[in-house]
């Protein structure tokens, strides 16, 4: 036991410094010959180390906490925390928490709404039917009541009722809107070549499309059309562009595919955001390329630039539903146009004579 | 938003040479100097004042550290270097509390100091086993010890507090006490 507290006093002054080179000398002889004990000055040492280590640290330690005091910390605090309010480092702290409530109460309203809906089902129905009867009353129709004009006409018989139609063959085939020629006693259609009388040879009421032939030994065969019939649908926000006849002489109209749906969810029609005015109705909608994409067939009275036009694939199913050899050079369906890449006015320039005045005679 | 500090910043040279020549002033104004920084820092990040004070002080400690292992090379702002380390000491400990360190809110660049931080926690668990090693001691070894190798009193200082009759005496109660405490760091 004393010999083991001396060999310690040793190591502790072998390892500070503190013995003289004599002692020294014996003290690593010793070391070198007795493994026991250079175990014993290496643990110490690492021993010292860790005390010298511990003893900076304390120190230290306590010379920060004397900083530490200096320093106004309070005020600190107030200045430095998170600024833009106590709520919203609540929120911080608490985001996942709050998060978890949130989706809870999300979820929650979710299935109670589909609940609901699943209930309301029923009398949202009765509702449609009833928003069906106020269509007929807030879609008029664009047919020009020429009768008012009367005053301004100089021919010996006015025309009733106008609208606007096109030419889907070469050899007088005309198309447009059923609702412009359903109450009609004879019809004429008129263009820059002339006036013709036609006669309606087929009728679509529910997709509000009218298909009149020529009949008249004046007219001469057009050309070949110079548009196509689209193939497939258009998307909202494609530019197209209408000719039309809401007076005397053929008026352009500009805009876009507002929806693809018309009014109430329509598949039948397209909402088409383009100024139109009584007499539009039956003109053809193209686009920049010269394909038809629908006919011109109403408005909505309420909202402005809502103009409705029937989808081309129905322009299809009326021309398909006619002897198809009476048709004579007949309008192309999904080709290329001979109006793409032009512009505007040399487009319109093109359509213009394919596109005719429809006047209506109605002797009641 | 960054902080405006009242105090005059000392230059990096002046901290680094004043810790290495053991000056009090350097290392206070060192202290003052940038704990605003690091209390913004875990204020803003899920923690309070009293996180703000552990947490610069153990940066400080790291810095103390690499500034006597002669290891430190201003190679970076002391700023930057304190800023980053008690950046990490914080992540740890908010990953060590589950808390979410995601979206940790940055008030000053970041540099990578992961194995400073490493070398650090070698020697924290060494300067906590001592702690514990010296806790269960018991007196007076307690005070023996912490007096001689610690507060660097003389022999003859803790003979004439402890009234042992004679240096020699105090002596051996020292290394009595010493082996203990051997035994006890050693051991654990």
């Amino acid at each position: 036991m004393r010999q083991d507290l001396e060999l310690e006093a040793i190591i502790e002054d072998y390892l500070n410094g503190k013995l003289t080179p004599e002692e020294r000398a014996a003290f690593e002889q010793l070391r070198s010959n007795d493994q026991m004990v250079d175990h014993k000055v290496v643990a110490h040492k690492v021993f010292l180390e860790s005390v010298n280590q511990y003893a900076n640290i304390m120190k230290l330690k306590e010379q920060m906490d004397v900083a530490h005091a200096q320093i106004d910390v309070a005020s600190l605090t107030e200045e430095l925390k998170p600024h833009p309010s106590k709520l919203v480092r609540l929120w911080r702290n608490n985001r996942s928490a709050v998060a978890v409530a949130a989706s809870f109460i999300l979820l929650s309203l979710i299935a109670l709404n589909s609940y609901n809906e699943s209930r309301k089902q029923e009398g949202n129905f009765a509702a449609m039917s009833k928003d069906v009867a106020q269509i007929k009353t807030t879609t008029n129709t664009l047919i020009r009541d020429i009768r008012s004009r009367k005053s301004n006409k100089t021919e010996a018989k006015p025309a009733n009722f106008g609208g606007t139609g096109f030419a889907i063959s070469g050899n007088g085939y005309i198309l447009t809107n059923y609702h412009v020629i359903r109450s009609a006693d004879s019809i004429y259609v008129q263009n820059n070549t002339g006036s013709y009388k036609v006669k309606s040879i087929y009728t679509d009421p529910v997709n509000d499309i009218a298909i009149l032939k020529i009949n008249d030994n004046s007219f001469d065969h057009l050309p070949s059309l110079p548009y196509t019939i689209k193939k497939g649908n258009s998307g909202v926000g494609e530019p197209v562009f209408t000719l039309g006849f809401p007076k005397d002489d053929i008026v352009l109209g500009d805009g876009y595919v507002s929806s693809k749906n018309g009014i109430n969810g329509d598949t039948l029609a397209y909402q088409v955001a383009i100024p139109v005015n009584p007499g539009n109705s039956g003109g053809p909608l193209l686009d920049n390329n010269g394909n038809i994409v629908g006919i011109i067939n109403g408005k909505e009275n309420k909202t402005d630039g809502a103009t409705f036009a029937v989808k081309s694939k129905y322009i299809m199913e009326a021309l398909n539903a006619i002897p198809q050899d009476s048709l004579s050079k007949r309008v192309g369906y999904g080709k290329k146009s001979l109006l793409k890449g032009l512009k505007r006015d040399k487009q319109v320039e093109k359509i213009q004579d394919y596109v005719f005045m429809i006047k209506v005679y109605n002797n009641n | 938003m960054s902080v405006k500090f009242s105090s005059s910043l000392p230059t990096d040279r002046e901290v680094v040479l004043g810790i290495l020549n053991n000056s009090v002033d350097a290392l206070n104004k060192l202290y003052v100097a940038y704990f605003p920084m690091v209390l913004q820092f875990i204020l803003n990040n899920n923690g309070d004042e009293d996180d703000a004070k552990d947490v610069y002080q153990e940066a400080i400690i790291v810095l103390y550290n690499k500034i006597k292992s002669g290891s430190f090379e201003l190679s970076s702002k002391l700023k930057t270097y304190i800023y980053s380390v008690s950046r990490r000491i914080w992540l740890k400990k908010l990953a060590q509390h589950s808390k979410k360190s995601s979206n940790i809110a940055d008030f000053e660049d970041v540099l990578a100091v992961e194995e400073d931080l490493e070398q650090h926690e070698h020697k924290d668990m060494q300067f906590d086993k001592m702690k514990v090693a010296l806790e269960s001691l018991g007196e007076p070894c307690k005070t023996i010890i912490e007096d001689f190798y610690i507060n660097n009193q003389s022999m003859q200082d803790i003979c004439e507090k402890f009234g042992y009759t004679n240096a020699d005496n105090a002596k051996t109660q020292k290394y009595k006490c010493l082996q203990r405490l051997k035994k006890l760091f050693f051991q654990s």
